[in-house]
């Protein structure tokens, strides 16, 4: 009964946990990821750190404005005695409306500027004359299959198959790389963030992005979209290479697959032959 | 089992000692009664936090190394899924029906509810769905995560029965959910006291009604989804089958819908809360009130049309996702509509931080944080790169814990209304630090996360993700935050049979729920005063107070009989003195106490208005007819300021509280321990 006018003990170890954490705060800061997410590669993904940037800095304002007006409040007319009774403010409420108008104006500039910079985002944006290449990625319980156009002309699986890898998607460099993304079993969720946004992969229905890398390198990615037990391994990455080694990439696809298929083709006939 | 009344009870009022036999938790059980009925819905959903709670911290502490080997993988899932369902369809919304359910036909100055039947069904209904899906931890727990999207919960993927018992659970509690909002609805039209035109209805009102449209809109959508599902997995449908032109994502954007009007009633509900602890608090009027209602049912609207937020990286078309954008970034208006009104409550008033208004300060800083994350993802830009990370996830997680502070800060605020007694301020405030703190702390840590590309719902990750450290001090911050919602519950429960007695109106507080008794009688009131304003207690003390003020004796009154005269508030003693008591005494008589109210309200002084208050009917038209007065309303509350500041005057207050003056006998804390209530 006596804890309204005796503060209890705990009060004491609210500021050393608060120093706790703050340190823990700035010891773990360095050590992993900041505020900064994984540097674009793909022109929608420059449009999605625009997006990023521009709201974290105006949330942050947003947020400090609704807490910091509250906290000033509550510090400079905190009262303990009984016995003051306020003035009851009755007149100034036009302020209530402008607040309101201010707000709106406020969103609507940010609304358009959100449709300004997310029109086409899941989509890259390419010059005049860019080359483009469509890509097939096909979502399965728990990994990507790609499946490239078939290119190699002449070779035995024109017209009839095409190459195909599973995991690691490999793409030339600044080149339109369109994806149709497919999937076989459940909903499964395409995200490279260095390439562009997330999108799912859904049973019965295509779903489209493009990228287009501007430097070559390995770029990792994961679903994102809970798929079953072994869901956190279900990732992707995209190894970007230059134009040459992506041809002779396709070519030694191309020469694995017609040598598979003339052994598949050479153990049916020995089968026939029986 | 209910607390020991203590306020003495008007001989008249015998109907609950007829059954005197019963024991509590039989009366409980079978009470239609709202406000037994809504103390089961706070008891029930108040375990589920903890078992929520508990079901977070155990999936952080399993994150805290990569490729942990705690739990199995489907051991994971399963955990994840029972704290996610327990926090939202177990937790969040029953609590917000228990609250609303108990103050709000109080504050509206109703007998009971409409359908009192039909909400006491709301709550079996909810308790069923709890034990059912409980009940599946005996074969096989859900592992699907918060919503399970088909295909992955249809039969095929999914053909243990985890997720029947979930879709069982949910649906029946969402049934109850729906019952309950009917019978809100209903209440709301029809039982409000006269004068109480909805431009005066207290804000938790307002509340209540856009909660209960919120529940009717979304709650049907789910339960045709949960069937569709249902008949999927267990009658060969095809409703989410590709295969057979059936549309999985059609379950995503059912589900999202329910789950974004959660998601709605929490922030609603504690947008509320704080609205009508914060005047309280600052003994100041809301600065405008009819801003905050208005604000209200905006943020119910817009906030239950940006369910397609969720959907950004769902094939959706993309005019959808720029009107949910429009939608999630609107709600900036009205949210920050209300913390202008907030501050500006505040600003020149004698702010009191009792624990009540702590928990509100502390509810308001963590759901800024968590809706100014949203507002943050809600450009579909930033959301397809945060969307279904662990950034995107704690805002949810700062708003639902936003939502508990609030929780907290409204059983504070009315407890004392429930149960007669207060809940103790000081571990109150030390666990509002310690869950903002660890909140914003483990927030922090995943928006890290998130950015480096840490997904939702995943039991592991890899060591050169690079978020070791960042989940390291996400469990702490975890074990902190559970540490500080369980000191806080044991608070309550012990502050509920055992906290200290104070009166019926221990906060001053300007709406009718502290016009009655507490705890209150099973018919709420005895007299029902006509409503004039926003404030209709606070008229009614201020008219008490004028009549006092003008009071002349006939003649001296002989020294050797004074009238007996109430023992004040325990919590009011220092605003006592032995003029107050002086004065108080001849009005002490609930017949006074509303006739002095209907003649303040119609502007005249005379005693003659003797239409009996609790035979008027509290229609529509009535509340309109009264129309009129609203111009004399206002012009007495812009001559009261000298009046209130006026020292001796306001201390009287405590010694004429209308509860009080009910019963002259009454010695203020008598515990009348043989009633069985």
């Amino acid at each position: 009964m006596t804890s309204q006018s005796r503060p209890p003990r705990i009060y004491t170890l609210v500021p050393a946990f608060a120093g706790t954490l703050l340190g823990a705060l700035i010891a773990a800061a360095p050590a992993s990821a900041a505020i900064a997410p994984d540097v674009a590669h793909s022109p929608n993904a420059e449009d999605m750190r625009t997006a990023y940037w521009v709201m974290l800095f105006l949330g942050s304002v947003v947020i400090l404005g609704l807490i910091g007006g509250l906290l000033v409040a509550v510090r400079r007319f905190r009262s303990t005695g009984r016995a003051d009774e306020p003035r009851r403010l009755t007149a100034g409420r036009g302020i209530v409306a402008k607040v309101a108008g201010a707000l709106s104006a406020f969103v609507l500039a940010i609304f358009i500027f959100g449709v300004i910079v997310s029109d086409g985002v899941k989509q890259a944006t390419a010059e005049e004359g860019t080359e483009e290449i469509d890509v097939k990625a096909i979502g399965q319980q728990w990994l990507w299959r790609f499946e490239y156009p078939a290119q190699a002309e002449g070779s035995f699986s024109e017209g009839i198959a095409t190459i195909f890898s599973y995991s690691e998607l490999v793409v030339p460099v600044d080149t339109k790389i369109n994806l149709s993304i497919d999937s076989t079993d459940v909903i499964h969720s395409w995200f490279v963030p260095a390439l562009g946004p997330q999108v799912w992969a859904v049973p019965g229905e295509i779903t489209e992005t493009s990228f287009i890398a501007d430097e070559e390198g390995l770029y990792h990615g994961r679903s994102t979209v809970l798929s079953g037990s072994a869901y956190p391994t279900m990732r992707a990455s995209v190894k970007v290479v230059s134009a040459d080694e992506y041809e002779d990439y396709v070519a030694g696809q191309n020469a694995a697959l017609s040598e598979g298929q003339a052994a598949v083709q050479e153990a049916g006939l020995a089968e026939e032959e029986e | 089992m209910a607390p020991p009344t203590i306020a003495e009870r008007r001989p008249e009022v015998v109907t609950r000692r007829v059954a005197a036999g019963r024991a509590g938790w039989h009366v409980s059980a079978t009470s239609a009664d709202h406000k037994e009925v809504a103390k089961l819905f706070l008891g029930t959903s108040l375990t589920f936090l903890a078992v929520a709670v508990l079901a977070f911290v155990l999936t952080r502490i399993h994150l805290i190394t990569p490729d942990s080997t705690i739990f199995r993988p489907e051991i994971f899932s399963r955990i994840s899924t029972a704290s996610m369902t327990s926090i939202t369809v177990l937790f969040a919304v029953p609590f917000v029906l228990g609250v609303l359910g108990y103050i709000v036909p109080l504050q509206i100055g109703a007998r009971g509810v409409a359908l009192p039947r039909l909400n006491q069904l709301a709550y079996w209904l909810y308790a069923a769905g709890t034990l059912v899906f409980f009940v599946s931890f005996l074969y096989t727990v859900p592992e699907s995560g918060l919503s399970p999207l088909p295909p992955l919960s249809d039969d095929v993927y999914s053909p243990q029965h985890g997720i029947d018992a979930w879709i069982g659970g949910v649906g029946l509690a969402t049934l109850g959910f729906v019952c309950w909002a009917i019978n809100m609805v209903a209440t709301l039209k029809n039982m409000r006291a006269p004068g109480m035109a909805w431009r005066r209805a207290p804000v938790l009102a307002w509340a209540a009604r856009v909660v209960s449209y919120v529940v009717l809109v979304t709650g049907p959508a789910m339960i045709a989804g949960l069937t569709m599902l249902a008949i999927d997995r267990n009658f060969g449908g095809v409703f989410f089958d590709a295969g057979e032109d059936g549309e999985p994502i059609l379950f995503a954007h059912l589900s999202w819908l329910y789950f974004t009007g959660i998601h709605t009633i929490m922030v609603v509900f504690a947008l509320a809360v704080i609205s009508e602890i914060v005047p309280t608090f600052s003994r100041k009027p809301l600065f405008s009130h009819s801003a905050v209602t208005m604000s209200l049912v905006a943020v119910g609207v817009l906030g239950t049309l940006a369910w397609m937020v969720n959907l950004y990286a769902a094939p959706i078309a993309e005019g959808f996702t720029f009107f949910a954008m429009l939608m999630a970034l609107a709600l900036l208006v009205p949210i920050g509509l209300i913390y202008a009104i907030w501050t500006l409550t505040m600003w020149e008033g004698a702010v009191s931080t009792r624990a009540p208004l702590t928990l509100a300060i502390a509810s308001a800083v963590a759901l800024a944080l968590g809706l100014g994350g949203q507002w943050i993802t809600s450009v579909v830009g930033a959301g397809l790169l945060l969307e279904n990370t662990v950034a995107a996830q704690q805002d949810t997680i700062l708003v639902i814990v936003g939502f508990v502070l609030a929780g907290f800060a409204a059983l504070h605020y009315w407890l004392p209304k429930m149960t007669g007694r207060t809940v103790a301020d000081g571990p109150a405030k030390a666990a509002a630090f310690l869950i903002v703190l660890s909140a914003s702390v483990y927030g922090l840590m995943m928006f890290f996360a998130g950015l480096a590309g840490q997904p939702v719902d995943v039991h592991r990750y890899f060591e050169d993700d690079g978020v070791s450290t960042l989940n390291l001090f996400a469990a702490i911050a975890s074990v902190f935050l559970l540490i500080g919602i369980f000191l806080e519950l044991a608070n309550l429960v012990r502050s509920y049979g055992a906290g200290r007695p104070v009166g019926h109106d221990p906060w001053r507080g300007s709406t009718l729920e502290w016009f009655a008794l507490s705890p209150p009688p099973a018919h709420n009131f005895d007299a029902i005063p006509d409503v004039r304003s926003p404030e209709p207690l606070r008229d009614i003390r201020e008219a008490i107070r004028e009549r006092e003020a003008t009071f002349v004796p006939p003649e001296p009154l002989p020294a050797s009989a004074p009238p007996e005269v109430g023992v004040p508030d325990p919590g009011d003693e220092a605003g006592m003195s032995d003029e107050a008591v002086a004065v108080d005494a001849p009005t002490a008589s609930p017949d006074d106490i509303v006739a002095g109210e209907k003649a303040d309200g119609s502007d005249s002084d005379s005693d003659e208005e003797v239409e009996p208050a609790d035979e008027a009917q509290p229609e529509e038209g009535r509340a309109a007819s009264d129309e009129p007065h609203e111009g004399a309303d206002l012009d007495t509350e812009d001559s009261e300021g000298p009046g209130a500041g006026s020292d001796p005057e306001s201390q009287q207050e405590s010694a004429s509280q209308p509860g009080e003056g009910s019963d002259p006998t009454d010695t203020g804390e008598s515990g009348d321990g043989s009633s069985v209530s």
